[in-house]
């Protein structure tokens, strides 16, 4: 190592930063309330070889993800093509995507006439065609109706923005006055990294920069296999299900063996069910990105996340399942469902040995709602699109947090005062689901009831959820989460499908409650003052408590 | 008014500072804290300094404070017992916060700890909606029978937050007044009070901290005001917030969540000030001391100021000074991490024990060791012979923590501690700067605080930060700040319009109301007609973002072209703030904002003449290392450095606060005001 250690962690302070300033010039400058409140997006900056070097901490799906879009762009474009003021946009899930509301924006950053680096960002559109308002139908049985396909493409040559190729996207979206603002966001946002990046270049030159982002992947490569290697060798093995795919197929298995084998890991989803019509396949990138995540997490959260991280895991997923479909698959709950079952495998399977080192299972859903229509306030057509939070896994030592995002995601709430505001919608229930979580020594997080009701007009609403009838299993002798349910409410309340399209009246009320967590050890071995300390919160019941726990009142 | 002794008191970790001015002259002094009984630290300072000046305390006429008592108490969540009425269906929403875990891969991390418990959250049945418009009356009966039930839970705060009061705020108030008349004892926060804008998760919360604070700082205040009165102080105590302005301290019992910031706050007005008195009002300030880098952005004169500021895990939305810190101050520790890196912090060994050369049994090596390894401090300001410490034990530890496992000298392991630290706090100074769009070559680097001079002029450098300033009060900026900060009171509501349907009139009338209400509560505290301004400012964005930039409004009456003027003015901001701008998009209105500032009058900081020559400034010449490479470096004693005298560096320029470290091929020259500005090579 000819670079000192100094000017390295110089330089990946450097790049870190960059992302984060790309981070929240998106955020600030965005127009959808799921980027600018949500913040349903990504940042990270890839060297010249197009591999992860930093990234801005939001959505965990997206950031393995990521470098697929980078390969996709430069495959269809490569550097020679490319020219200063160039940007590729893409969303197709089979050709670098992950599901067609990502948009994903790729720049290529310029030194001399030679590519050095390229900052790429993507974000989650609140709508983008197809068959159903904020393009998250739970209905659909092909990708043609998911929306708009966009294959690698240049959004902006020689700095200017590819018109026909805007209109193009434009013509095919809902509400294209937003489209327009996000896109242009996310050029800024590009911007920025190319900026900073090129700023860096002129401070330590490109070969010392080089030299160094390489290291920089050695060197969390080398953390990885340190942490892998201290995981007993064998073969770790669990399996789960998603309830259904919205299309009539039930209990579909998510099946992974993991091959720990000294400082590397060998993982498998043989086994798991052939792709199907509903919604819910998830592309191999997804794929990969949640399998990456669960084992960063088992490791060192200190890591420094970048492609190095990914080198000593090698991941098997058999084409033509749900885990790597192929087209004309519909996907888009691949990326916000599935993921997350393949997240919960992999830590169950990490579980079985080292459970002090992972947490029971969590939500295991988004639980995606999607409203469209027009406001009546304004006669304009919405799309609103968010997701819910719910429990966090107990742990070794802890509960589970209640009401948060898992795993794959960590998006933010819409503030009820911006939701109503933004949109004829209105919020009159949101709260903590008492007994919902998973019982244990350390009792699984707590999911939520939020309910959303339609003002003044009719209104299309999309559910895309999960874990209504499994459950979040527990862990080390831990009960499982709750389930999750949602009802139309109106006077009486109707039980809804986990994925279902529904036109609502006015005034009616939609009632999602999320999924609790699963707990983590003996329930009877649970501090007495935990439980009575639940009890004054009311996060249990006193039922819950005697039926679960060593308690009476 | 020249006569009056001006006296500003101001708390930090280790030393309580007071600065006092009277009849043009500063005087400075400092005496240890008292943590555990903050008032005590006080009054010592205040008998040490009218015993010294030998006056009367009677004759002091002014006696501002700045406080970390709101800020401790956030920290070790040690608050009053405080119950939430929200609106009903949404109790919850201050313990769901915003959904996100606060870090994507740690297994372990935890969600902040709810202010308030669920068990002392209430609903109440009322709703309006985004308009303000009563869509559920507010159930009277209800606020009644809860009424009962605070009675029976003894609380002695209760916080009110209901959806949308910032648009109207009669049901919260109707609330409080129902509660009051049920005879329920206790100190109520309003959010349309304390935070009447948009988003019910920030709201509440800055509602629920200032609700769980108030009884707090109403103790801290009482008995601070009955001692001082005891001593002879007729003076009004005022307080310093988070804004940088002086507040009474009725008002800060009022408000304590808006002065989390008050000590740090000072600081920036304190180095505002005095680099301004030399001509520099676009400054970067450091604010370097044992545990923490505190840094902000001063521009024109003023300084940046926040809307979303954390203070320990919770986001606090008043306006506060735009101040960034990070983990790096004297005593953060160098370690190397289990990939062979060397890192430096958060890990500190504050001030007890400290670093390993303080000689109180600190082990781990810290950026004050690594400073006195490079001969950037002087050994003999710790070493001696009565302590178990030689710099050879330093020297053994960093040889054997640092430079063995990285295969380098000793000499090699503290410059790379060094420029890791100084990595670390480049990245802050980005922030506040670039990230804010601003451009660092625009600015000048005021260092203070323990040990911000002796790092200031490497980071400038490498920030391409043309110069320096280092203030010959560097070691009491927070308590000078508290003598030439204005009295400072913020109005605001948020008023979520298409920017083209304000009517100016409407507009006008807002900012009336809000002047009218500033000139009251100034006029009631004594100060001149003439004192007063009134600064009117609005929040705007393009219709459909999510995020606000601040406008400042013409003077006068408004008509269409003021609106069309504020309009320019936005898409200026925003293509500074993020490099875009689109003048054909429609704009909308979030928040409207006055501020009504008490003009206070400021000393003059001359110090008196001490003749004499930078030669014989030089009391020793010692090996430093720059950059690696030992060169031999005059050292020169700070006060002895006549006015208006200049020279190159390398130097060390050592004073009773803090020390300066000058490069080599660095430019230095002292100002009127005993300044120290360091031109940095570009």
């Amino acid at each position: 190592m000819s670079i000192d250690s100094v000017t390295l962690e110089v330089i990946r302070n450097a790049c870190i930063a960059i992302a984060e300033e790309m981070n929240a010039n998106l955020i600030r400058t965005g127009y959808s309330p799921n980027i600018k409140e949500r913040r349903d997006c990504s940042c990270a900056m890839f060297d010249a070889d197009a591999e992860l070097i930093s990234q801005a901490e939001n959505m965990p799906v997206h950031l393995g993800a990521m470098p697929f879009s980078v390969a996709a762009a430069i495959d269809r474009y490569p550097p020679e093509t490319l020219e200063e003021g160039d940007a590729i946009i893409l969303n197709d899930p089979f050709r670098g995507g992950a599901h067609l509301p990502d948009l994903t924006l790729v720049t290529p950053i310029f030194v001399d006439g030679d590519i050095v680096a390229y900052a790429a960002n993507r974000a989650h559109h609140a709508d983008i065609g197809g068959a159903r308002a904020g393009s998250v139908a739970a209905d659909s049985t092909e990708i043609y109706q998911e929306g708009l396909r966009i294959p690698p493409v240049k959004l902006f040559a020689g700095g200017e923005v590819n018109e026909p190729v805007m209109e193009m996207i434009l013509s095919n979206v809902r509400t294209p006055d937003e489209r327009r603002g996000d896109l242009r966001a996310q050029e800024a946002a590009n911007q920025t990294g190319k900026r900073r990046f090129t700023e860096l270049v002129e401070k330590y030159g490109v070969e010392t920069l080089t030299e160094a982002l390489a290291e920089i992947k050695d060197y969390s490569e080398r953390r990885m296999r340190s942490e892998i290697e201290s995981l007993p060798d064998g073969t770790y093995s669990f399996e789960d299900v998603l309830d259904d795919d919205g299309a009539g197929n039930e209990n579909l298995p998510v099946v992974v063996e993991l091959e720990v084998d000294g400082d590397s890991v060998h993982v498998d989803f043989e086994g798991t069910a052939p792709q199907t019509d509903g919604p819910i396949n998830a592309v191999f990138a997804v794929t990969a990105s949640a399998t990456y995540y669960a084992v960063r997490c088992v490791t060192d959260p200190d890591i420094p996340p970048n492609h190095g991280c990914y080198r000593p895991i090698d991941i098997h997923a058999p084409e033509g399942t749900i885990v790597n479909p192929t087209l004309p698959a519909a996907v888009v709950g691949g990326n916000l469902e599935t993921s997350q079952r393949v997240t919960d495998v992999v830590l169950g399977a990490f579980g079985n040995e080292v459970p002090e080192r992972v947490v029971a299972a969590g939500q295991g859903t988004m639980n995606n709602i999607t409203f469209g229509g027009t406001d009546p306030r304004d006669d304009s057509p919405y799309a609103f699109y968010e997701t819910q939070g719910g429990g966090f896994g107990g742990r070794a030592g802890k509960d589970g947090m209640d009401g948060v995002h898992v795993h794959m995601s960590n998006t933010m709430n819409t503030p009820i005062e911006v939701l109503e505001t933004a949109y004829p919608l209105r919020v009159t229930r949101y709260e903590l689901r008492q007994d919902s979580g998973g019982a244990g020594e350390f009792r699984g997080g707590l999911g939520l009831r939020r309910d959303i009701q339609v003002r003044d007009h009719h209104a299309t609403f999309s559910l895309l959820a999960e874990r209504h009838r499994s459950t979040p299993y527990g862990l080390a002798g831990g009960d499982s989460g709750g389930n999750g349910a949602a009802y139309l409410i109106d006077g009486d309340e109707e039980k809804l499908p986990e994925k279902s399209t529904h036109v609502l009246e006015p005034g009616e009320i939609v009632s999602v409650r999320t999924p609790g967590a699963g707990g983590y050890g003996d329930p009877d071995e649970r501090d007495p003052e935990a439980i009575a300390r639940d009890l004054r919160l009311g996060k249990v019941s006193s039922e819950f408590a005697r039926d679960h726990y060593d308690y009476e009142d | 008014m020249s006569e009056e002794r001006r006296v500003g008191v101001d708390i930090g970790g280790t030393f309580t500072d007071i600065v006092t001015i009277h009849d043009g002259t500063v005087n400075v002094s400092k005496t240890p804290s008292t943590p555990s009984n903050p008032d005590e630290g006080v009054i010592n300072g205040l008998t040490k300094v009218s015993e010294r000046d030998d006056f009367d305390p009677s004759e002091i006429g002014f006696l501002a404070h700045g406080t970390t008592v709101a800020t401790n108490a956030v920290l070790e969540g040690e608050w009053a017992d405080t119950a939430l009425v929200t609106t009903e269906g949404f109790r919850d929403v201050l313990e769901i916060g915003r959904q996100a875990r606060p870090d994507i891969y740690d297994f372990q991390v935890e969600k902040p700890t709810p202010v308030v418990e669920r068990d002392r959250r209430y609903e109440v049945h009322e709703r309006l909606d985004e308009r303000g418009n009563v869509l559920t009356e507010l159930d009277e009966d209800g606020v009644r029978d809860l009424a009962a039930d605070l009675v029976e839970a003894d609380v002695d705060s209760v916080a009110i937050s209901l959806l949308y009061a910032f648009e109207d705020d009669s049901h919260e108030q109707r609330v409080r007044d129902i509660l009051a008349d049920e005879g329920l004892d206790a100190t109520y926060s309003l959010s349309s009070g304390v935070l009447p804008e948009i988003r019910e998760y920030e709201r509440t919360l800055t509602t629920a901290l200032n609700g769980s604070l108030k009884p707090v700082m109403d103790r801290y205040i009482g008995n601070l005001e009955s001692k001082v009165e005891a001593e002879g102080v007729g003076a009004e105590l005022k307080i310093m917030q988070s804004n940088g302005g002086i507040i009474t301290a009725d008002i800060a019992r009022e408000r304590p969540v808006n002065t989390l910031l008050s000590g740090p706050a000072g600081g920036v007005q304190g180095a505002t000030y005095v680099s301004g008195l030399s001509g520099e009002s676009n400054l970067i300030t450091m604010d370097m001391g044992g545990t923490s880098c505190d840094v902000s952005l001063v521009e024109e004169g003023t300084p940046l100021v926040s809307t979303d500021t954390e203070v320990g895990d919770y986001p606090v939305s008043v306006p506060t000074i735009d101040i960034h810190t990070v983990g790096a101050g004297g005593g953060s520790i160098a370690w190397i991490d289990a990939g062979g890196a060397l890192r430096v912090g958060p890990k500190s060994a504050g001030a007890d024990p400290g670093p390993i050369c303080y000689g109180r049994g600190g082990e781990r090596p810290t950026i004050t060791d690594a400073n006195l390894l490079l001969g950037r401090i002087d050994p003999g300001a710790f070493l001696s012979g009565e302590l178990d410490v030689e710099l050879e034990d330093v020297r053994r530890t960093v040889e054997e923590e640092i430079a063995d496992p990285l295969d380098m000298s000793v000499t090699e392991a503290a410059q790379g501690i060094l420029d890791v630290a100084n990595a670390n706090m480049a990245r802050a100074l980005r922030v506040v700067s670039v990230e804010r769009g601003y451009d660092p070559r625009e600015f000048g680097l005021v260092a203070f605080g323990g040990a911000g001079p002796l790092h200031a002029c490497k980071l400038a450098e490498e920030l391409d930060i043309p110069k320096v300033i280092v203030p010959r009060t560097a070691g009491v900026l927070s308590a000078l700040g508290l003598l030439i900060s204005d009295i400072l009171y913020d109005y605001s509501t948020s008023r979520v319009r298409p920017w083209a349907d304000v009517s100016p009139a409407d507009l006008h009338s807002q900012f009336d109301e809000f002047a009218a209400e500033g000139h009251e509560r100034l006029d009631s505290e004594d100060l001149d007609a003439d004192a007063m301004q009134f600064e009117r400012t609005v929040d705007l964005r393009y219709a459909g973002q999510a995020f606000e930039l601040s406008v400042s409004v013409p003077e006068g009456d408004l008509d269409a072209a003021a609106m069309e003027t504020i309009a320019e003015r936005f898409h200026e901001r925003h293509r500074q703030r993020y490099g875009h701008a689109y003048p054909e998009e429609p704009i909308e209105l979030v928040t409207i904002r006055l501020r009504a500032r008490g003009v206070v009058e400021t000393p003059d900081l001359r110090p008196a003449e001490t003749g004499g020559s930078v030669e014989a400034a030089v009391s020793d010449t010692r090996e430093v290392v720059y950059d690696g490479e030992p060169t031999e470096t005059p050292i020169y004693d700070r006060d002895a450095l006549p006015i208006g005298s200049s020279f190159e560096g390398p130097a060390v320029v050592s004073g009773v606060e803090s020390t300066v470290v000058i490069h080599p091929g660095q430019r230095v020259s002292v100002d009127d005001f005993g300044s120290l500005h360091v031109e940095v090579n570009q």
